[in-house]
């Protein structure tokens, strides 16, 4: 027994070391197995605290150039949605699903194509009467006069002055700007403001027998050809009868928060300066 | 400062610089610029500069903890343990042979340049740094199949933590008081 003792002491460290390398290697021997790697990796909560900290801090340093990958990426994804918007012209409806092309029943054309644009808001007001938004994106960048704009949750305006590296949009917080709109059912009416708050909207003298309910999407048309077809406006967030002539009011909240836009995407509608010419040209005969 | 004190709060910067900011890092060999990713290593710094008169038992249960914490971060699961216990139990044998008296003479001094003198201090952290990389890639990679760019990463490591490891002594030693 004293000579067990003596051996352990004379041979500490080197136990100590056989001992802690063996710890070692059972741990890397679990970690090759798939239940293993729980105990040391960088789930845990030390390691994970540590890293999320770091994480938070470099997240906010790198915000400006997230948000333009994912601009970037909105646009694309966007444009892929167009693809597949086309109009079956036999039944005369918009179509959104991708047709298979040996169908011979039905005829589909693209009748529009938008080009999105990305633009980030440099200047914004929305107590005024007519209330503008500047942008930075110009001639320079392919942006025109008349063109639309929306954000990532509804419409935003139209362009209304442009110079080379600067566009003003007129958004439709505006009392020069109507906007033609339809319900879920198909009711068109256009939609007005009446420059109290940047938050309610109204269209007015709906009839009263259209039962609209609080929640209900209200969407542009593409009559007047200012901008694309079924971008969402708004909400219905109350109605309201007028006792005089018997018609409804609604009031609806806008799906974009002008207050706080910061990145909007502008829209050219391709097809636009083709429909023009025909439209012109049939005004004149 | 207590000698105690001084190392814990070595052993935190070390570790938080080894974690956060060098494990962010990857280099590669110049010749090939898509292979051969390394990061280099400067927390086996800690076992190299603790005190000379610091028992073994003391290195390998230090040297095991910094591992483990470097391992749990890097999830590389005992790796890095390994390495680290192996170069933490030779390195009094590395020391022995390299200072001209008996270890128990320096009392309340660290291997350092000034100590050492700039060769053998050189000698003895790059023999310690070699044999951990060796360890560390080698059991990483677990086989021989690519003898070659495992060597090549061992050394492009080696050559880059040495660096790394030269501008944190020379950043974080004391200049010499001018003694009057």
């Amino acid at each position: 027994m004293r000579n067990f003792i003596f051996i352990i002491r004379r041979f500490f460290n080197l136990i100590l070391f056989a001992v802690l390398e063996i710890i070692c290697f059972i741990l890397i021997a679990h970690s090759h197995t798939l239940q293993g790697d729980d105990i040391v990796s960088s789930a845990n909560a030390v390691a994970g605290i540590a890293y999320k900290k770091q994480t938070d801090l470099f997240y906010y340093i790198s915000l400006g150039k997230m948000n333009d990958s994912l601009l970037s990426e909105n646009v694309r994804l966007r444009k892929l949605i167009d693809n597949y918007k086309t109009v079956d012209t036999l039944k005369d409806s918009a179509v959104h699903l991708a047709l298979v092309n040996n169908d011979t029943t039905v005829h589909v054309v693209k009748y529009a194509d938008y080009i999105y644009r990305t633009a980030r808001v440099i200047n914004n007001s929305v107590d005024g009467v007519n209330n503008y938004i500047t942008i930075n994106r110009g001639t320079s960048d392919g942006i025109a006069r008349g063109m639309s704009v929306i954000s990532g949750t509804g419409l935003v305006g139209r362009v209304e002055y442009v110079s080379a590296h600067f566009a003003s949009i007129l958004s439709i917080l505006s009392i020069k700007q109507q906007v033609s709109a339809k319900l879920k059912d198909g009711t068109f009416k256009s939609t007005v403001w009446d420059n109290e708050k940047p938050d309610i909207f109204m269209m007015k003298d709906m009839p009263a027998e259209i039962k609209v309910r609080k929640g209900d999407s209200v969407f542009t048309t593409s009559f007047g050809n200012t901008f694309p077809p079924d971008v969402l406006i708004g909400t219905v967030t109350r109605g309201e009868l007028n006792k005089k002539n018997g018609k409804q009011q609604l009031f609806l909240k806008p799906a974009t928060n002008f207050r706080s836009l910061e990145y909007v995407y502008v829209l050219e509608n391709v097809m636009r300066v083709e429909q023009k010419q025909l439209e012109d040209s049939a005004v004149k005969k | 400062m207590n000698v105690y004190f001084k190392n814990i709060l070595r052993f935190c910067l070390i570790v938080i610089l080894q974690v956060f900011i060098l494990n962010k890092i990857t280099l590669h060999w110049f010749t090939e610029p898509a292979g051969a990713l390394f990061v280099p290593f400067v927390y086996p710094l800690f076992i190299i500069l603790l005190p000379f008169e610091t028992p073994v038992w003391a290195l390998l249960f230090s040297g095991f903890l910094l591992g483990v914490t470097v391992d749990i971060f890097m999830t590389t699961a005992g790796i890095h343990a390994c390495a680290m216990v192996l170069i933490a139990y030779l390195r009094t044998n590395v020391l022995n042979a390299l200072m001209p008296r008996d270890l128990d003479e320096y009392m309340h001094q660290q291997p350092s340049i000034k100590n050492m003198g700039w060769v053998p201090f050189l000698v003895y952290s790059g023999f310690l740094i070699l044999l951990h990389h060796l360890v560390y890639f080698v059991i990483e990679s677990w086989s021989f199949s690519s003898f070659g760019s495992l060597m090549l990463k061992v050394v492009a490591s080696f050559v880059t933590s040495m660096l790394f490891i030269l501008a944190y002594i020379l950043l974080f030693t004391r200049p010499n008081k001018i003694r009057g």
